[in-house]
C-alpha cells in the first residue's frame, strides 16, 4: 500500500534469562529473522516466543495486556531506555521501525530493589499499591454524595489534576531514575489529591504515609534528573515533585497535624 | 506535628536539608567571591584590610564559621546519604542505562554530584588548611594597615599561586565547583519545593550562569596572580 | 428439558420497582456483618466497587485479579465517557429517556427493570466519582462538562480526556485501596480464579492459581461474586486486553450456573485494521472520529490498491452517506460494521488484505482547516500515525470493524444473582442490561451501577436471607474443596503432560479459533455457517485435546494459563455458535442473514425471539440445554430500528 513502507530487518536480541527471583540472572541470544518493521515490539516478543517453544525451551516471560498504552502493565528496559527509545510511549507502542537491521538489541527488567524479579522480564511491583494504600484516595465511600456541580472546581485546576492522574503506574519513572526513586508516581497521585477541593480533608495525612510508604519500599530518594520526566509514557511533569516536597514540609510542620504518625507502618 | 528527627530522616528531608544547605553555601560563596575580588586589586592593601576587618568581628566571625562548617557537614552528610540510599535502592544495575533526553537533565554535572562533591570536599581540606590554618603573623607574615600591624594574608596567597602546580589545582578544583553547582543550584530549589513551572527553566538558566560567574570568577584569581605577581613575589 | 427462568423482579410500577427491593430486602446488623466474608473476583469498574463497597459496609472482602495490581483491569481502557441522566445541559434527559435509549440501543432484547434502575443510578455514579477526586473535564465556569455519544440526541456523556475509563477505575481503585488500609479487604493479585466451590447447594468458595508460583488455592466465603470481565478474546484479534478471558465465569457455567445470550457481540466498527499474522491485539479509533470523518471505499474493484488521492470523487462510493442519508457517517456501531463488511465482501476493500475501507479527513481538513482538525483528534491521529506508520492528516485512515464488548455473559436475576445461589456476576460478566447491542459510553455506568448501588444492597439480602446455613462455617478442608481442587489440578497437569507430546502451539490453535469465530460468528451469522463452525471448532478442540505443544514449568508461565483459557474459550465458541443458530431472527449485533429486511436491514422476531437465551451446561462434549426468560416490555413498545 502507498505510505506504508513495511519492510523486514534482522535482529539479535539479547533477553535477560533468570528463573526466579533468587535465581541468577544472565543474557539469553537469539537471531530473529524477516521481522516486519510494522510489528509492535511485543508482537516481535510473541513471535520470539514462538521460535522458543517450537524449540522445546521454556518461554520469556514478560507482561503486557492492554497493548495500547493505558494499563501499565508492560515494563522492559530496551537498550538501556525504559519503554524504549521512543518518548511518551510505552513498550507496547514501540514499533520494530525505530531499530535498524543487523541490530542487537538488549532487553532487561525493570531493576530496583522494591520491583524485584519474579521471572526473566517480569516484576514484582506491587510496592505502588501499598504507597497507594497508605493515602492514594479522598476516603469518600459509597453512597449519597452531594450533587456533582455543588464543587465547582475551576478548569485549569481540573485539567491540573488531570494531567497528574494520567499517571499509568507502569514504574518507568522508577526505572529510569538512577537512584531508582518513585517520587514521580507518589507525587502524582499527591498532587491530584490536593488540588481538588475533594482532596483537602485527609490532605496533610496523605502526603505524610504515603512518602513514609515510599521511603520504607525501599526506593531511592530523588535528585532531580528529572529522568523520569523523561522516560513516563504520559510525560507526567516532576513539577508534581515539587509539589509533594511543599505538600510534605507543610505538613510534617503543621502544628494541628497529629493524625497518621501511629499507622505509618503502612496498615495492615 | 512529626518529630524533627523523622522528618529529616525521611528522602524528602534529609534533600531539604541538602537543599538548604548547598543554597546557603551558595550564598556564601558568592560573599567569599566578592571579598576575594580585593586581590585584583594588585596590592596587599584591601585584602588585608577586608580580612582584618573579618576578624574583628572575634567570637561573631568564629560561630559564623562554625555555622559554615556545620553546613559544610550537613551537606556532605545528607549527600552520602543519598547516594548510599540511591546505591541501596538498585542493588543490580543496568549493563549499559541511557537517558532518554527530552527534559531529561541527566548530564556528566547531575550524575557525579557525589564525585564533584567529592573533589570539592579534598579541595576545601586543603585550602582551609592553606590560608585559614596556614602561615600566620607569628611566622612573620604581617603587614601595616593604616598603620596597624595585620595578617598578611595576601602574600600567601600571592605565595601560593606563584607555584604552578597551586595555580593548577585551584583552577582544577573550580571547574568541578562549577560542573556542581550547574546542576546543584537549580537542583536546590526542586529540592525545596519553590519551584513552579514559570520559573523551573529561568531558574535552571540561571544556574548556570551562577556556575559559570563563581567557577570563573574563582580560577581567575590564581591564574590573575600567577601571571601578574610571580615574578616579583617570589621572596 | 427446558425451564422458564424467573428474574425476580419485583412488584409495583417500573419507577419504584427498586425502592421496592431495597424497602423489602432482608438486613444484616453491624455487628454481624463482619461474620460474613465476601469474594470478589475481578478488580475492574464493578469488581473493585464491588468489593470497596461491601468492605465500607462491615463484610470480610477477599478482592483477587489476575495482574500484579488492581489498577490494571481493562475497564481502564475505555476511552468515550460515561452516561448519567444528570440533564446538566438542560436538553430535555431524564432516566426515562436514558432508559428508553438503552432499552431501544438493544434492539429490545434487555430486560426493562434492570435497565431503569441502571438509569436511575446513573446520577449517584457521577456524584460518587466525583467525590473521589476524578478529575472529569470542566467548563471554564467550573460545572462539569458533557458532550453526546452515538444513539442518543442528548448530551449525557461525562469525560475525562479521552481516558475516562482509566479516571473511573483508578477512583474505584482508590477506594478499594482504602478498604484494604483498613483490613477490611484483603487482596490476593496474581491469582487466577479456576473453579467455583460449592457447598450444600451455595456458593461458598473458589479455587484459585498463583500465576507467580503456580500454587493451587482454596478461598472460602459466605458468597461469591464475578466481576470478571467478557469473553471478546474468543476472537483472537479483538480490542480486548491480552488477559482478558472467559474462564472465571466459564468454569462457573460449568458448575450450572446458566450463560445468557452468548451469541450477542459487539463489534465496533472503527479500528484500526489487522496488518499481519503476527498480530495480537486491535486498536480502537474513537467513534467520535466519525463526526468529521467520511467512509468511503472505490466504486470500482480496479481502484482499489490505488493511491486513494487519485480516486475522483465520481467514482468513490460513501457507502453510508449513500444508504443511510438521515444519519449518515454516524450510523449506529452494529449498522456501520456490517456495512463495512458488505463492501468489502463485495471485493471493494481497500489495503494490503482488502479489509478496510478509508475514513477521510480531507474534505473536514478544507472546510475547517488541518488546526482545527488537529485540534480535535491531534492524539488519535498521532495513534493511528504510531501504529500504522501512515499520515492521517495526508492520506485517508484505513479502518475495520473489531470485536470489542461481548452482551452476553452469565444469566442473573434481578438481584444479580446467577442461577447459583450465592454466585453473583456483576459488569461485562453478566448477560448484562445492554440487550442485543449496548450503546457507548454505557457499559462504565453498568459496571458501576452493578458495584456500587446494587450489589451492596442484594448480597446484603442473601446474606440476611440464608443467615442461618451462612453462619455456619465452611471450612477449606471441605470436601467440596478437595474435589474442586483435584480436578483444577488433574487439569494442569494433564495439559502439561500432554503439552509435551504435541505440535501446534496455543497461538496457533487460538488464531485458528478466532479466525473460524470471526468468519462464521462475526458480524454476519448464516445457518450454514454456524453448522460449519461449529465443525471446524470440533477439530479444533480435537487439536486442543491432542496435539497441543506446551513448554515450561507450572510456575510463572503465560503460555500455560493461556492455554488454560483458550480450553475453555473452545467451548464457549461452541456454545456462541449454537447460541446464534438457535436465534433465527436478527437483533442489534446479532445478525442472521436468513432474517434481513428486503434491503438488506435486520429482522427482528418478536413473536418468537422476545427473550433471553439462557444455557445449562451438560459437560464437556455434551450438547447443552437452552432455557428461556421471556422478555416482558410493560413501558416501551416493540419498534422498528430504522436510521435511513
Amino acid at each position: 500500500m502507498s505510505a506504508s513502507q513495511s519492510k523486514t530487518i534482522n535482529v539479535r536480541l539479547r533477553v535477560w534469562r533468570q528463573e526466579s527471583r533468587e535465581a541468577q540472572g544472565f543474557f539469553e541470544e537469539h537471531e530473529l529473522k524477516n521481522v516486519l518493521t510494522d510489528m509492535s515490539f511485543l508482537e516481535m516478543l510473541d513471535v520470539l516466543n514462538e521460535q522458543i517453544i517450537k524449540s522445546g525451551k521454556r518461554p520469556l516471560e514478560f507482561e503486557s495486556d492492554c497493548r495500547e498504552g493505558i494499563c501499565g502493565t508492560c515494563s522492559l528496559m530496551v537498550q538501556g531506555q525504559a519503554h524504549g527509545p521512543v518518548r511518551g510511549a510505552t513498550t507496547c507502542q514501540l514499533y520494530m521501525r525505530a531499530f535498524t537491521d543487523g541490530e542487537t538489541i538488549t532487553i532487561e527488567p525493570w531493576r530496583a530493589k522494591a520491583f524485584p524479579v519474579i521471572r526473566d522480564l517480569v516484576t514484582d511491583r506491587r510496592a505502588f499499591d501499598r504507597i497507594q494504600m497508605a493515602g492514594g484516595y479522598t476516603g469518600a465511600k459509597t453512597g449519597p454524595h452531594a450533587d456533582a456541580n455543588a464543587i465547582l472546581i475551576p478548569k485549569d485546576l481540573a485539567d491540573r489534576a488531570m494531567d497528574a492522574a494520567a499517571c499509568i503506574g507502569c514504574g518507568a519513572c522508577v526505572a529510569a531514575c538512577p537512584n531508582a526513586s518513585a517520587s514521580l508516581f507518589t507525587s502524582a497521585k499527591i498532587t491530584q489529591l490536593a488540588l481538588l477541593p475533594q482532596g483537602q480533608a485527609d490532605r496533610k495525612r496523605r502526603v505524610i504515609r504515603m512518602v513514609d510508604q515510599m521511603d520504607k519500599e525501599g526506593f531511592g530518594s530523588c535528585s532531580n534528573l528529572q529522568e523520569c520526566e523523561a522516560a513516563c509514557p504520559k510525560k507526567i511533569s516532576i513539577q508534581n515533585i515539587a509539589i509533594m516536597k511543599q505538600e510534605y514540609l507543610k505538613a510534617a510542620l503543621a502544628a494541628d497535624f497529629r493524625a497518621g504518625m501511629g499507622s505509618a507502618d503502612g496498615g495492615a | 506535628m512529626v518529630p524533627l528527627s523523622r522528618l529529616f530522616s525521611s528522602t524528602l528531608g534529609r534533600k531539604y536539608l541538602m537543599g538548604a544547605s548547598g543554597l546557603a553555601l551558595v550564598l556564601f560563596l558568592v560573599v567569599h567571591l566578592l571579598g576575594n575580588l580585593t586581590l585584583y586589586a594588585g596590592s596587599g592593601d584591601p585584602m588585608n584590610t577586608y580580612a582584618a576587618r573579618l576578624h574583628a568581628l572575634g567570637p561573631a566571625l568564629i560561630a559564623l564559621e562554625v555555622g559554615l562548617a556545620l553546613t559544610i557537614l550537613l551537606h556532605i552528610v545528607t549527600a552520602f546519604q543519598v547516594t548510599y540510599s540511591a546505591k541501596a535502592a538498585r542493588p543490580v544495575d543496568y549493563e549499559n542505562a541511557k537517558t532518554k533526553g527530552g527534559p531529561s537533565k541527566n548530564s556528566v554535572s547531575s550524575r557525579n554530584m557525589i564525585w564533584t562533591g567529592v573533589v570539592l570536599g579534598v579541595f576545601l581540606i586543603v585550602h582551609v588548611a592553606q590560608f585559614r590554618f596556614g602561615p600566620s603573623m607569628e611566622d612573620g607574615y604581617t603587614a601595616s594597615v593604616d598603620g596597624v600591624m595585620v595578617h598578611d594574608i595576601y602574600r600567601v596567597v600571592v605565595e601560593a599561586f606563584a607555584q604552578l602546580k597551586w595555580v593548577a589545582f585551584y583552577v582544577g578544583s573550580m571547574l568541578f565547583l562549577g560542573f556542581h553547582l550547574r546542576h546543584g543550584y537549580w537542583s536546590a530549589f526542586q529540592s525545596l519545593g519553590i519551584i513552579n513551572p514559570r520559573w523551573s527553566k529561568p531558574i535552571h538558566a540561571l544556574g548556570l550562569v551562577i556556575a559559570l560567574l563563581l567557577a570563573f570568577g574563582f580560577l581567575f584569581i590564581p591564574i590573575y596572580i600567577y601571571a601578574t605577581q610571580s615574578g616579583g613575589g617570589n621572596s | 428439558m427446558s425451564i422458564e427462568l424467573n428474574p425476580g423482579i419485583p412488584e409495583g410500577p417500573l419507577s419504584q420497582k427498586w425502592d421496592t427491593y431495597k424497602a423489602n430486602m432482608k438486613l444484616v446488623n453491624p455487628a454481624n456483618k463482619r461474620k460474613y466474608s465476601v469474594i470478589v473476583v475481578g478488580t475492574g469498574l464493578a469488581g473493585a466497587s464491588a468489593a470497596a463497597s461491601l468492605a465500607e459496609l462491615g463484610y470480610q472482602v477477599k478482592s483477587f485479579c489476575t495482574h500484579d495490581s488492581a489498577r490494571r483491569a481493562h475497564s481502564i481502557a475505555a476511552q468515550g465517557g460515561i452516561n448519567a441522566a444528570k440533564s446538566y445541559p438542560n436538553d430535555g434527559d431524564s432516566v426515562w429517556r436514558l432508559f428508553y435509549d438503552t432499552i431501544k440501543g438493544g434492539d429490545y432484547r434487555a430486560r426493562e427493570a434492570n435497565v431503569y434502575r441502571l438509569a436511575q443510578n446513573s446520577t449517584s455514579i457521577i456524584d460518587q466519582c466525583v467525590s473521589q477526586g476524578v478529575p472529569f473535564a470542566r467548563e471554564y465556569s467550573g460545572e462539569l462538562a458533557n458532550r453526546s455519544f452515538g444513539g442518543a440526541q442528548v448530551s449525557r456523556t461525562f469525560y475525562a480526556r479521552g481516558q475516562t475509563g482509566q479516571q473511573l477505575l483508578l477512583g474505584a481503585y482508590s477506594q478499594l485501596m482504602k478498604e484494604v488500609d483498613k483490613g477490611k479487604v484483603t487482596l490476593f493479585p496474581y491469582r487466577e480464579m479456576l473453579d467455583v466451590v460449592m457447598v450444600d447447594g451455595k456458593a461458598r468458595g473458589i479455587i484459585t492459581r498463583n500465576v507467580t508460583n503456580g500454587e493451587i488455592e482454596r478461598h472460602a466465603a459466605d458468597a461469591v461474586v464475578l466481576a470478571t470481565g467478557g469473553y471478546g478474546r474468543v476472537y483472537f484479534l479483538s480490542t480486548n486486553a491480552m488477559n482478558s478471558n472467559v474462564t472465571a465465569i466459564w468454569r462457573a457455567h460449568r458448575r450450572g450456573a446458566l450463560f445468557g445470550n452468548p451469541c450477542y457481540v459487539q463489534i465496533h466498527p472503527t479500528c484500526i485494521p489487522v496488518s499481519g499474522s503476527y498480530q495480537a491485539k486491535l486498536t480502537l479509533m474513537s467513534e467520535s472520529l466519525r463526526n468529521d470523518g467520511r467512509v468511503w471505499v472505490p466504486k470500482k474493484k480496479e481502484d482499489c490498491k490505488k493511491d486513494p488521492s487519485t480516486i475522483a470523487d465520481e467514482d468513490r462510493d460513501y457507502y453510508l452517506e449513500r444508504k443511510y442519508p438521515s444519519f449518515g457517517n454516524l450510523a449506529p456501531r452494529d449498522i456501520a460494521s456490517r456495512a463495512a463488511k458488505e463492501v468489502c465482501d463485495e471485493g471493494r476493500g481497500v489495503g494490503e488484505s482488502g479489509l478496510a475501507v478509508y475514513l477521510d479527513f480531507r474534505d473536514a481538513i478544507k472546510r475547517d482547516g488541518e488546526a482545527a482538525i488537529r485540534e480535535r483528534y491531534g492524539n488519535l491521529f498521532d495513534m493511528y500515525h504510531e501504529i500504522t506508520n501512515e499520515n492521517p492528516y495526508q492520506a485517508p485512515m484505513r479502518i475495520y470493524p473489531a470485536v470489542h464488548y461481548t452482551m452476553g455473559g452469565l444469566w442473573v436475576d434481578y438481584s444479580l444473582q446467577t442461577t447459583l445461589p450465592g454466585l453473583f456476576a456483576a459488569g461485562e460478566a453478566n448477560f448484562s442490561d445492554h440487550g442485543a447491542n449496548r450503546l457507548g459510553a454505557s457499559a462504565l455506568m453498568q459496571g458501576l451501577s452493578d458495584g456500587y448501588f446494587i450489589l451492596p444492597y442484594t448480597v446484603t439480602n442473601y446474606l440476611g436471607t440464608h443467615a442461618q446455613d451462612l453462619l455456619k462455617k465452611v471450612d477449606v478442608s471441605h470436601a467440596a474443596f478437595d474435589s474442586a481442587e483435584k480436578e483444577v489440578r488433574s487439569e494442569i497437569d494433564r495439559m502439561l503432560e500432554n503439552g509435551k507430546k504435541g505440535k501446534r502451539t496455543v497461538t496457533e490453535i487460538y488464531r485458528d479459533l478466532g479466525k473460524v469465530v470471526w468468519d462464521k460468528i462475526g458480524m454476519a451469522r448464516s445457518e450454514q455457517g454456524l453448522k460449519e463452525a461449529l465443525a471446524e471448532i470440533e477439530k479444533l478442540q480435537k487439536d486442543f485435546d491432542t496435539d497441543l505443544l506446551l513448554t515450561g514449568d507450572s510456575k510463572l508461565n503465560k503460555n500455560l494459563e493461556m492455554a488454560g483459557r483458550l480450553r475453555d474459550l473452545l467451548e464457549l465458541a461452541a456454545l456462541m455458535a449454537r447460541d446464534a443458530l438457535e436465534r433465527k431472527e436478527s437483533c442489534g449485533g446479532h445478525f442472521r442473514v436468513e432474517s434481513q429486511t428486503p434491503d438488506g436491514e435486520a429482522q427482528r422476531d418478536d413473536e418468537n425471539y422476545a427473550h433471553v437465551a439462557a444455557w445449562e451446561y451438560k459437560g464437556k462434549g455434551q450438547v447443552p440445554v437452552r432455557h428461556q426468560e421471556k422478555l416482558v416490555y410493560e413501558n416501551v413498545k416493540l419498534s422498528v430500528r430504522s436510521y435511513k
